[in-house]
């Protein structure tokens, strides 16, 4: 009989720490009401291992150093990252692909740590695909994007590092979103995210026109990063450049860097 | 670095937030809106730390419009607060609690007065004639406590809002370039520009 | 015949029925009578008291009519027992939400809740319908005075004015002849006197048998409930040519 009461006042209450209002302090998860991660979180107690803010000792050092953008124009969207993995000082690698193919409409670029990035976003085009399967139509940008954002905000503060923008064409047309591991979610026209960002910004911004051809636009995205790797050491290797268009996203090129330095400086 | 601000007059709430969303030293966008609708009659502007504010201000408004359809009548704003308050109160005592502020701007309908509060990350609640958040406060409250009374006008309110965002432009360090600005009353929830 | 559906968990019978839900009902039937009447500034709630036995005890406060909440009373017509559990419970979720929102819970709410957990108890197994209805007088800013009754079935309806218990049905059909909109509350205490003393078994009506419970808005504008006593019911009863005095041990 309490079991059945004990059900019923669950089943009919308004919110679950209605009833017995000091059962749930102990226990209370709010981020448990609504979003649902894909797994148990792991109990992570101790300073983390892959916090590099709050010791700069900690055991793994995750690639941090990156230079990525995206923006906006007449043509869709152009998307251009750098390829450098660093580890501290430590070039881990200069052919690194920041960005992360989800699905033949959907990208995502990759700031942060690596694994991380690739882990969720692999983890989102499962749930893209699974949407797809159900409602018979492609999930939309801005729902992907949420559907990414709430499934690391459950992890918030324990020590995710993810920078990403997703980017697609769905029925609305080109759409652009920025999602971290804070939680964050912005739809804006331009991103740029990384250690090089603030550089990009700069070309960026003062070169942006909506009106841009597509092939002033792959140029100054190519330009932006290339600017960005010059003053960033953490950025580097090439710069990969994909355009989104109706059709869905086109990989439009690899350029080293160290070539188009001298490309640049012939001018 | 951010900015909210609610003013009550005779028969509104006037409310204001600045737009830039940043993370470290870069405005990642600047057209934000850092206010979301609870319900017809009331809204709640959000600061604090990034993803725990959009995600905390859409647990209260799923929460909020669900009673609205669950029980055919609206929260009032002072039912909205306390409801809120009660949230952030018991997730203060939980592994990560949501580290927000918040203003709840709203139009009580079955006393037709307008009503404000201002609530904090700690679950401290206070209805106020006008309240602010973040370093603008500093700013501003003196201008409120010198110009604010009971029966404003909205002409007067916007005067005053105007007054206050013009005092932050002037001494203010950080430049919040732009301001979303709302009023609340009888017929509901309107975006005005000044 | 119907012995078949109902020995168990509340199912349906062939004709589809809830044998159990209407046993309940009739459990009901047979208790004091209760009844409520809306009027345009307040609501009154009598209520008839069996007496048992001579030898019982009176209790000192009320036995009919509850206090759910600042806002809300009941009248109750059934097992008592069943009536204390559905108060308490009441009582609660009104706290509650006080508690989650700083306000009076809306009578509907409230009703809505109790009928809630009513329903639960003639669907699950192992459980038998709670042998209660009330009648709710409230207050709330959303729609003001509002009257309602439920049954043990789960059911609820707002009323202008309604009657539980013993003699329901020519008590209702007295209210619906008499009643008019636009009654005072004044009017209405008269009326609710009239009808108990029509439908009561015993010829004279006393504070013995009888609760009177009213609910209305003092100067300040904030509800007051005001549960008759002994004598002021007897003087109530006085007034109305009703009877009122004590019913004096006539010896033969």
């Amino acid at each position: 009989m309490d079991a059945f009461v004990n059900r019923f006042k669950g089943s009919s209450t308004f919110l679950a720490d209605e009833i017995s209002m000091l059962d749930g302090f102990g226990s209370y998860d709010a981020v448990k009401e609504f979003s649902q991660p894909v797994f148990e979180i792991p109990a992570v107690q101790n300073a983390n291992c892959t916090d590099e803010k709050s010791d700069s000792e900690c055991r793994i050092k995750i690639e941090h150093g990156t230079t990525t953008l995206a923006f906006k124009f007449q043509g869709g969207i152009i998307v251009a990252v750098d390829s450098r993995a660093s580890a501290g000082n430590y070039i881990a690698s200069q052919t690194v692909k920041k960005v992360i193919e989800i699905n033949p409409y959907l990208l995502g670029t990759m700031a942060g740590g690596a694994a991380d990035c690739q882990f969720w976003q692999r983890e989102l085009g499962r749930h893209c695909r699974l949407y797809e399967l159900r409602n018979k139509e492609r999930i939309s940008v801005a729902a992907a994007s949420k559907l990414l954002a709430n499934m690391v905000y459950p992890y918030k503060r324990m020590g995710i590092s993810m920078g990403t923008m997703v980017t697609g064409w769905d029925k609305t047309g080109p759409n652009l979103f920025y999602v971290d591991s804070d939680g964050s979610r912005y739809k804006n026209d331009v991103f740029s995210v990384g250690s090089g960002a603030t550089f990009a910004y700069g070309v960026l911004d003062s070169g942006l026109d909506y009106e841009l051809s597509t092939n002033d636009a792959i140029e100054l995205g190519r330009r932006s990063i290339y600017q960005a790797t010059y003053r960033d050491a953490a950025s580097g290797g090439s710069v990969r450049i994909y355009h989104v268009e109706k059709e869905g996203w086109k990989f439009i090129g690899l350029y080293d860097v160290g070539k188009l330095h001298w490309e640049y400086c012939g001018l | 670095m951010e900015f909210l601000i609610g003013i009550t007059g005779k028969d509104f709430v006037l409310t204001a937030s600045d737009t830039s969303a940043a993370r470290s030293i870069t405005v990642m966008k600047s057209n934000e809106d850092k206010s979301c609708d609870l319900n017809k009659h009331n809204i709640m502007l959000y600061a604090g730390e990034a993803g725990d504010t959009v995600n905390f201000a859409e647990y209260i408004q799923r929460n909020v419009r669900l009673y609205g359809i669950r029980n055919g009548i609206e929260l009032t704003p002072k039912a909205a607060a306390t409801f809120t308050r009660k949230e952030l109160a018991t997730s203060l005592r939980s592994r990560h609690p949501y580290q927000v502020f918040l203003l709840i701007a709203g139009y009580d309908i079955t006393t037709s007065s307008p009503h404000l509060y201002w609530i904090d990350y700690l679950g401290s609640s206070a209805e106020v004639p006008f309240a602010a958040h973040g370093y603008g406060a500093y700013y501003c409250l003196s201008i409120l406590d010198r110009y604010h009374h009971p029966n404003l006008t909205l002409d007067e309110a916007k005067g005053l809002i105007k007054k206050c965002i013009d005092e932050l432009n002037n001494r203010f360090i950080v430049n919040l370039s732009d301001f979303k600005i709302k009023v609340t009353d009888q017929d509901g929830i309107r975006e005005i520009t000044i | 015949m119907a012995r078949r559906y109902d020995s168990r968990t509340t199912i349906f019978s062939p004709e589809g029925r809830l044998y159990q839900v209407e046993y309940a009902m009739e459990a009901i039937s047979h208790a004091g009578t209760a009844l409520g009447i809306l009027a345009s500034d307040g609501i009154v709630i009598a209520a008839e008291k069996k007496v048992t036995s001579k030898l019982l005890e009176q209790t000192t406060t009320s036995e009919k009519i509850y206090l759910l909440n600042d806002n809300v009373i009941c009248g109750v017509a059934g097992i008592t027992a069943d009536a204390n559990y559905l108060i308490n419970y009441s009582r609660q979720i009104a706290q509650n939400y006080l508690y989650t929102y700083g306000e009076d819970i809306p009578v509907e709410q409230l009703v809505q809740r109790l009928c809630d957990l009513k329903q639960g108890y003639t669907q699950y197994g192992g459980l038998r319908p709670f042998g209660v209805s009330f009648i709710y007088a409230g207050h709330d800013s959303h729609y003001g005075f509002q009257l309602y009754h439920s049954d043990p079935s789960g059911n609820y309806g707002g009323w202008k004015a309604t009657c539980i218990g013993a003699n329901n049905a020519s008590a209702q059909s007295l209210l619906k002849q008499d009643y008019k909109d636009e009654i005072t509350l004044k009017e209405a205490r008269e009326l609710a006197a009239k009808v108990l003393s029509k439908t009561m078994d015993s010829t004279t009506l006393s504070s013995e048998k009888l609760e009177f419970a009213t609910l209305s808005l003092n100067d300040e504008g904030k509800v007051s409930y005001h549960l008759y006593k002994p004598d002021e019911i007897d003087a109530l009863l006085k007034d109305f040519d009703l009877g009122g005095a004590q019913d004096t041990p006539t010896t033969s």
